[in-house]
């Protein structure tokens, strides 16, 4: 049930406000991508972009777009803060994570700018719980520069079948190495731990394969620390795109239905393990 | 060695090299020309596991491949915990793996597992391996002078009542009859576990023959990998033992494949001294459990030499609660308060107030149940039904305030 707002006069302090009936549609996204204390939120007309980084290697994205809010108000062209995400989450998750069907708890998230704090209302059943979390300053997030046309190798998989090889993966092995090619084994995971090598190859034409655009063979190697947190967010989607540009880098998006059926997108940058010579 | 099988063989290789992981961290592949056998230890060598696949099991089997003639070639020592993601035994439809092979490459010491899976994904682990001579277990099973036979799920009923964490449990064997109850080494440590005992009469086996009474102890944990195998495959178990000290060996057959687990039995004295039957009168209290439509016949004796008259400091100098104490004087008191049409409200109690000699109630469960000893009855608990005023009761009633060591 919507929350009636405290009072629609005090909107216009406000640069960002937003609402949703169901929390968790952002929530369970951020869970995808916390697997740091702190997130960088850039909000724009278009919807909230979440950023977490780690030893500016890797970085997790979750997109919330506009049109998921039922209110997504901004009087800025671009509203950036930073907060603690833990602290958020357990905020959003304040009412407990049971989901019984048609009770959801509703958030208001509001920011009045630089030095204010980030003010979310959460209603449950008639419980209104108030949160003032403290925001940081913003440090703007490392840019990739990962774009479309430095892409060499793109597939699409459903989650399904990478789900479980990344249940499997060898955790002694310190790297994953990633193969692409056009030709044999088309696309390999491969593991190197205590006990030996394994590899999970995945055909082109493969009825899990959606998508197969490999032009040049490709062996790039990942810190598997780096890029276990990804599994979070492979279990809530559907399909997920993986892409390799010319440097190694390493593009993970993710294609996340939230409880309402609707689209957000989750991806993960990680750069490539410089094999270091002894 | 090569060998390639398919379909449901594996999943059961996959249950075979899991029931092998309760055993020890490490098992041997040992292609032999009679089929792969699946060999494994346990550090204190007390207890070994064999899982020997004929021919038949595979689509194509080579135990000796290239140009090497060596005795020892293909036989190598594997960790168990790097095989077990690529056997995850997970109950779901979607996990139909369609084909696994087997290959060693001695130039390169690595065993290849490579399993084909649904939608065209091939999962390759390739494991490191140490060559070595293999310990084989050499028991002559045809020796010994009992034999017991029964369907896996009998022996997975009979061991489903011990918890997880009991390490050894006595099997108790006679002409009459056969008992399994929790081993407990120390007498402290007794006092506190939670008693459990059950019995069986013979007509439950499908082979029974005992030609030597005797109590052997020996770990169930080590043997519980196999029983789940023996079961999830729906085979007979046969057991083969003598006197305690002796090994016992467990085996299941089939015409693809064959189980072996011998386990070594303590030998300790006094294990077969402990007063078995208390002074005459008996303890008789017999009890019928209700398993489906099979009647079991639970004849209770005392088989605990638990000791009296301690103290319990936190219980404000009350004694230390007899599970057996209390069931002897439970037996006394009268039925009329258990109301026999209840009987089905658990699904298997039953009471047969009519009967001289028999009430029926289910599991022998010795519950810790702190009992004040008051005033010598106590009132009968939900969870200890047993009844029966015959004579023999009330004599075993006036016999326990004796102190017994």
């Amino acid at each position: 049930m919507p929350l009636s707002t405290q009072s629609h006069v005090r909107d216009e302090h406000y640069v960002l406000a937003a609402s949703l009936d169901n929390v968790r549609n952002l929530s369970n996204i951020l869970k995808a991508i916390a697997f740091k204390e702190h997130a960088f939120f850039n909000a724009t007309a278009n919807g909230l972009k979440v950023t977490v980084e780690n030893s500016k290697c890797v970085q997790a994205n979750a997109f919330i777009q506009a049109e998921i809010f039922q209110e997504f108000t901004i009087h800025e062209d671009s509203v950036n803060f930073q907060v603690n995400l833990t602290v958020l989450l357990d905020c959003l998750t304040i009412f407990g994570a049971s989901t019984v069907p048609g009770v959801a708890t509703a958030l208001r998230m509001c920011y009045s700018g630089y030095g204010y704090p980030l003010t979310l209302f959460l209603e449950e059943g008639g419980v209104v719980t108030v949160c003032k979390i403290n925001t940081q300053e913003p440090e703007e997030p490392i840019d990739f520069e990962f774009c479309s046309t430095n892409v060499i190798n793109k597939v699409i998989l459903q989650s399904d079948s990478l789900r479980e090889a990344f249940s499997e993966l060898d955790m002694t092995s310190e790297i994953l190495q990633i193969t692409m090619s056009p030709s044999q084994p088309y696309f390999r995971l491969s593991t190197f731990g205590n006990s030996g090598s394994a590899h999970y190859d995945y055909p082109k034409d493969s009825d899990m394969m959606e998508l197969f655009q490999c032009t040049k063979t490709q062996t790039n190697r990942y810190k598997m620390s780096l890029l276990k947190p990804s599994t979070k967010a492979l279990s809530l989607s559907c399909k997920v795109s993986v892409r390799t540009d010319n440097q190694g880098f390493l593009s993970l998006q993710y294609l996340v239905r939230n409880d309402d059926g609707q689209i957000c997108f989750v991806e993960y940058y990680c750069c490539p393990d410089e094999e270091v010579e002894d | 060695m090569k060998c390639i099988f398919e379909g449901a063989r594996v999943k059961v290789f996959g249950r075979a090299v899991h029931a092998l992981s309760r055993i020890s961290d490490e098992f041997w592949l040992d292609p032999l020309s009679k089929g792969l056998a699946l060999r494994s230890v346990n550090s204190s060598h007390s207890a070994y596991a064999c899982f020997l696949f004929p021919p038949l099991f595979f689509q194509s089997y080579h135990p000796i491949s290239g140009l090497s003639q060596d005795a020892t070639d293909g036989k190598c020592k594997l960790a168990v915990k790097s095989l077990l993601p690529l056997f995850r035994c997970v109950p779901t439809a979607d996990r139909s793996e369609e084909m696994c092979q087997i290959s060693t490459s001695p130039q390169d010491n690595r065993v290849v597992f490579k399993l084909a899976c649904k939608h065209g994904i091939i999962k390759t682990y390739k494991l490191a391996f140490r060559e070595c001579e293999v310990l084989q277990a050499v028991f002559p099973a045809h020796q010994c002078p009992n034999v017991l036979k029964a369907q896996a799920s009998l022996l997975g009923d009979m061991v489903m009542h011990f918890p997880v964490s009991q390490e050894e449990v006595t099997l108790s064997v006679s002409p009459k009859r056969v008992m399994l109850r929790n081993y407990c080494e120390d007498k402290m440590d007794q006092m506190k576990a939670m008693s459990t005992e059950l019995s069986l009469q013979p007509e439950e086996f499908d082979c029974f023959q005992v030609a030597v009474s005797s109590d052997i102890t020996f770990c169930l944990k080590e043997l519980r990998g196999v029983l789940s195998f023996a079961e999830s495959h729906g085979l007979p178990v046969s057991m083969h033992f003598g006197c305690p000290g002796k090994p016992v060996c467990f085996s299941v057959e089939d015409v693809s494949l064959e189980v072996t687990v011998v386990l070594s039995t303590l030998t300790d004295p006094s294990q077969t001294t402990e007063p078995e039957v208390p002074p005459a009168p008996s303890c008789d209290v017999s009890m019928t459990l209700h398993h489906g439509s099979a009647v079991e016949n639970l004849t209770e004796h005392v088989t605990h030499a638990l000791l009296n008259g301690e103290q319990v400091p936190s219980s404000q100098g009350s004694s230390i609660f007899s599970g057996l104490d209390y069931l002897g004087r439970v037996a006394s008191l009268r039925v009329a308060s258990i109301d026999p049409g209840d009987s089905n409200a658990e699904g298997c109690w039953t009471l047969d107030p009519g009967s001289q000699t028999t009430p029926k109630v289910c599991s022998v469960l010795f519950g810790s149940v702190s009992g004040q000893q008051v005033g010598g009855r106590t009132p009968p608990h939900a969870s200890l039904v047993c009844a029966s005023d015959t004579d023999e009761d009330t004599e075993e009633e006036r016999a326990l305030p004796i102190p017994r060591h």
